[in-house]
């Protein structure tokens, strides 16, 4: 292993177990690499690779019991200079390392704050713990690191409670928390995945920024592939506990070697072609029952080649799309919450949240519904099956209006109109089994004579959505989050519906599972002819799933048209500004962030 | 925040109101002649009208309802010339009222409320209840600092050292002090304290706040009486907030921000004090206050069982003789405690936790 004066951080066989009365899980199994200063790491793999036991474990934050570290090194140079095993370090002394010189950023900034001190007082807990400092000296040191984070009105801020300010907004003072100290590590593990794209990039762009001003090392955990093709410099691709592929970004890049990194490689959907499948990690690679791992010798252009749909076909599939009555009308839709009230209960200002929108739907499309979180799309969706009432407008559906539905009517309607909802971790009752949930929608709208024909149909379904009838008697968390996902696919199947509206239905999954689900609802499009809306912060996705798409920002349509022309050829600035937001891990990309950090380097 | 407690505070009258209706109506259709009680052996048919009409019970039920109403106000309207009028301003009723203004011969008036007086011993309720309330409340806020003290701590203690013996053998505790009915605990609690043990301990099996002297007349405040009611009464709900205290704590200490903490390099301890005890407050307030409340109307048993002279002791009396007027004043007492402990609760929910906090 390299040594140079360089070297911050370095792995040594590290092994991380998890252990119960049954059994021993190594969470983390034999890796090894190094983090330079200066210099970006990128530890990629899904949920489940062990690349946050990483994380935790140089942090030595592991939940004990039941996680332990096992065996091997984790030596930290230290400011002054001396080599340290963080591994073997008694507790307290730990504690003057961590956040001091090893800072570490988490995944959820909404419940990483705590909601009852200030943002200000939180950032200042730190400094004053490792530089002891005084109140106000570090009173002044928060504000200044609030505004080096670039928050808007960084005094405000401080005195702000998390639930006040945004989600990006409480990233950036988490990262004003980590930096706090100067420290010479900075540990970000999935800093941006629950974020918006856009907000995304501008944290991503900060990191960058930090890292330069401080020549920090960062170790950036994601399980995106796209995201750190321009931040970090050096890949580690993690599967299973174990490091299967590890190099300079631009090799990993230009010419993965494991099939599981071609996997994730591909499994992203691309901007410039239009597949009409995703390639996943299976495409690459299977696993049989023994754990070994058999690769297929394809390369990521060769399969998605093979998948690419050509503009001819396209044209063709919608000429007879189009030529047919709109399944679903929007006319004039308007739905605004009161924002004040005088006492009377009569409202005197408004939030618009969808504000005059008019669009139509044809059977078998799918419409692709994207903006920025808080732009109303959600909202929207809500309003198409009155689950929010809407001020004004009209919806019609088949030729009738639903807001002039009764309540009755309206139920009935309700099975041919279905939603998928963004979480699938709570948007499944944990006490009820899997069987039962997907029962429930049937017997209420009275879909087959007998429980002994509906869970029939159901262990149908399940198969339909890659599931099979052991799952029946399972409760929701025994499965995983793409397990989640198509389990709710298969719920809103059960009413045999029509039309169904996915909200965010693939947000919360890592890409390689995202792909899967993407895929599962493609397929059962063709199969059974449904009408989607799609909608997503993710315009990549987007344009992948929909013929057309509709971009929203602030309660009004920005844009609306062809996927494939919104994308190539965006007319708004605020499109301009979510396609320049999407991760797309292109090589010349690459290359050139590079050549950009050479070029700092040199001055410096 | 003004605004917030306006109205709340406008609620909590409101409640009290549809109380007091509430309590009106149950009572007046309660079978049972107060006059009959009130006259003992002397049954003639004058002396029972006569009293009767001292009480209004000559009048509709109705127009019962508004003299009840009338005399509860602080603002109240009465007729000041004609001393057969049912709202005539009587001085040995309303004491001296602050006349506000007249209309001929009516007067708006603001005075303090007027409870009526006990059937059994014809004293004003509102002298019966100021003098026993005070210990009641005494009593009640012993237990409940006794409760939320050991409760908070033996909390935080089982959720640190989960699973531990310590957390196992203060479950088994807890259990039984959640099993044990009150009348029965202080039952035991007073037999063996205060009586086997009484040499040891020093305290007494029965008493009140002040005791008076067997030689003299002067009254003294006698603290240690507090000790074994205190105890007795804060038994359940000490159990109920070491439990909810335990389980608060371990889902706050499972949480991300308490993570972030530690990532900061916080000590363990200030981790636990400054992070995770905060936010595990919430749901034991709320128990602590709605059990305050609960404690001053249920400390009955333990106040019959101690002859300690609260509020309760009152009521459990006046239940036996049909005294009506201190019934229903007691009740509206303790409605009062509840809608107002009820306001400082949501209160003080602001300063834990800002979320719920109101601009």
């Amino acid at each position: 292993m390299e040594h140079n004066n360089r070297t911050l951080l370095e792995f040594r066989n590290l092994v991380t177990e998890f252990r119960t009365e049954n059994e021993t899980i190594k969470a983390v199994n034999d890796i090894s690499f190094t983090i330079n200063k200066g210099e970006t790491v990128g530890v990629v793999g899904e949920s489940g690779s062990g690349k946050s036991v990483t994380a935790l474990s140089a942090m030595r934050l592991i939940p004990n019991p039941p996680g332990i570290i096992a065996s091997g090194e984790i030596l930290f140079h230290n400011k002054t200079g001396q080599i340290i095993d963080l591994t073997k370090l008694p507790e307290n002394e730990m504690r003057r390392y961590r956040g001091n010189e090893i800072a570490m950023i988490f995944q959820e900034p909404m419940t990483s704050l705590n909601p009852v001190y200030t943002c200000g007082n939180q950032v200042m807990e730190a400094i004053r713990l490792h530089q002891k400092l005084g109140a106000s000296a570090a009173k002044a040191r928060t504000i200044d690191l609030f505004r080096e984070v670039m928050l808007p009105e960084p005094e405000h801020i401080f005195s702000k409670y998390p639930h006040q300010i945004s989600g990006g907004q409480k990233q950036r003072v988490m990262i004003a928390m980590a930096m706090s100290c100067q420290p010479s590590i900075l540990v970000a593990d999935e800093p941006t995945t629950a974020l918006d794209v856009t907000v995304q990039k501008t944290i991503l762009d900060l990191m960058l920024k930090l890292q330069n001003e401080h020549d920090m090392g960062i170790m950036f955990i994601t399980h995106d592939l796209g995201v750190i093709a321009e931040l970090a410099d050096k890949v580690v691709v993690m599967y299973k506990g174990k490091i299967v592929e590890q190099g300079s970004v631009l090799e990993i890049f230009s010419n993965p070697q494991h099939p599981y990194t071609k996997g994730l490689l591909a499994c992203r959907p691309p901007l410039n072609r239009r597949l009409h499948w995703l390639p996943t990690v299976s495409d690459f690679m299977t696993t049989d029952e023994t754990g070994n791992v058999r690769e297929s010798d394809r390369t990521v252009l060769q399969v998605t080649e093979q998948l690419t749909l050509t503009g001819e076909e396209r044209r063709r599939q919608h000429e007879v799309l189009y030529a047919k009555k709109p399944i679903l009308q929007l006319r004039n839709v308007k739905t605004w919450f009161s924002k004040k009230k005088n006492i009377f209960g009569k409202s005197l200002d408004y939030t618009k949240a969808v504000d005059d929108v008019s669009f139509d739907v044809y059977p078998g499309e799918t419409l692709g519904l994207v903006g920025e979180s808080g732009c109303g799309k959600t909202t929207l969706g809500r309003t198409i099956l009155r689950l929010i009432e809407p001020m004004s407008g009209q919806i019609i559906y088949k030729d009738q209006d639903l807001l002039s539905l009764s309540p009755s009517v309206m139920r009935a309607l309700r099975k041919e109109m279905q939603i998928i909802f963004q979480d699938p971790y709570s948007s499944l009752n944990p006490r009820i089994t899997i069987g039962d949930a997907l029962m429930e929608p049937m017997r209420v709208h009275k879909i087959l004579n007998n429980d002994k024909a509906r869970k029939e149909k159901v262990i149908e379904l399940l198969h339909r959505v890659n599931m099979n009838e052991t799952h029946f008697y399972r409760y929701p968390h025994e499965f995983s989050g793409g397990q989640r996902q198509r389990i709710c696919i298969a719920r809103a199947l059960a009413l045999n519906p029509q039309f169904i509206i996915c909200d965010e239905s693939v947000s919360a999954l890592d890409v390689s599972v995202q792909a899967q689900v993407l895929n599962l609802l493609n397929e059962l499009k063709k199969e059974f002819g449904f009408t989607y809306i799609f909608i997503s912060h993710d315009l990549s996705v987007v344009k992948f799933m929909c013929d057309r798409m509709v971009v929203m920002n602030q309660g009004v349509i920005e844009e609306m048209g062809d996927a494939d022309e919104i994308c190539s050829n965006p007319k708004t600035d605020y499109t301009r500004r979510l396609i320049s937001a999407i991760p797309k891990g292109e090589l010349e990309d690459i290359r050139a962030s590079m050549a950009r950090k050479r070029m700092r380097h040199e001055a410096v | 925040m003004v605004k917030f407690v306006l109205r709340k505070l406008l609620y909590g009258f409101l409640v009290l109101f549809g109380v007091i209706t509430v309590v009106f109506v149950l009572f007046n259709v309660l079978p049972g002649d107060p006059a009959l009680m009130m006259v003992g052996q002397r049954t003639d048919k004058a002396s029972i009208d006569a009293i009767n009409k001292d009480l209004g019970r000559d009048k509709p039920l109705f127009t019962q309802y508004i003299m009840y109403l009338n005399d509860l106000s602080f603002i109240s309207v009465h007729e000041t010339q004609n001393t057969d009028h049912h709202l005539y301003l009587d001085q040995r009723k309303y004491g001296d009222p602050t006349v506000l203004f007249t209309v001929g011969t009516k007067a708006v008036v603001f005075k303090a409320p007027y409870f009526r007086r006990s059937y059994q011993n014809r004293r004003p309720v509102s002298e019966i209840i100021s003098e026993t309330l005070p210990e009641t409340i005494v009593l009640a806020l012993a237990a409940m600092i006794f409760a939320s003290v050991i409760g908070i701590a033996l909390g935080i203690v089982c959720a640190v050292r989960k699973n531990s013996w310590i957390d196992r053998t203060v479950f088994v505790f807890a259990s039984l002090g959640m099993a044990g009915p009150s009348f029965f605990i202080a039952l035991i609690i007073s037999y063996i304290f205060g009586f086997l043990l009484t040499d040891y301990t020093g305290l007494s099996n029965i008493g009140s706040l002040f005791t008076t002297p067997d030689f003299g007349t002067e009254e003294y405040l006698d603290l240690k009486n507090l000790i074994l009611p205190a105890i007795t009464l804060g038994i359940r709900p000490l159990a109920l907030i070491i439990q909810l205290m335990r389980s608060s704590m371990l889902e706050v200490l499972s949480q991300d921000y308490v993570r972030t903490a530690r990532a900061k390099g916080l000590s363990y301890y200030s981790v636990l004090i400054k992070h995770a005890m905060k936010n595990a407050m919430n749901p034991v307030v709320t128990s602590i206050s709605g059990w305050f409340a609960g404690l001053m109307a249920g400390a009955a048993f333990v106040e019959t069982v101690f002859n300690w002279k609260g509020i309760g002791y009152e009521v459990v009396h006046a239940l036996q003789s049909y005294d009506l007027p201190v019934v229903m004043g007691t009740t509206l007492i303790f409605s009062t405690c509840f809608v107002l402990i009820n306001i400082a609760v949501d209160i003080t929910y602001g300063f834990l936790d800002p979320r719920v906090r109101l601009a």
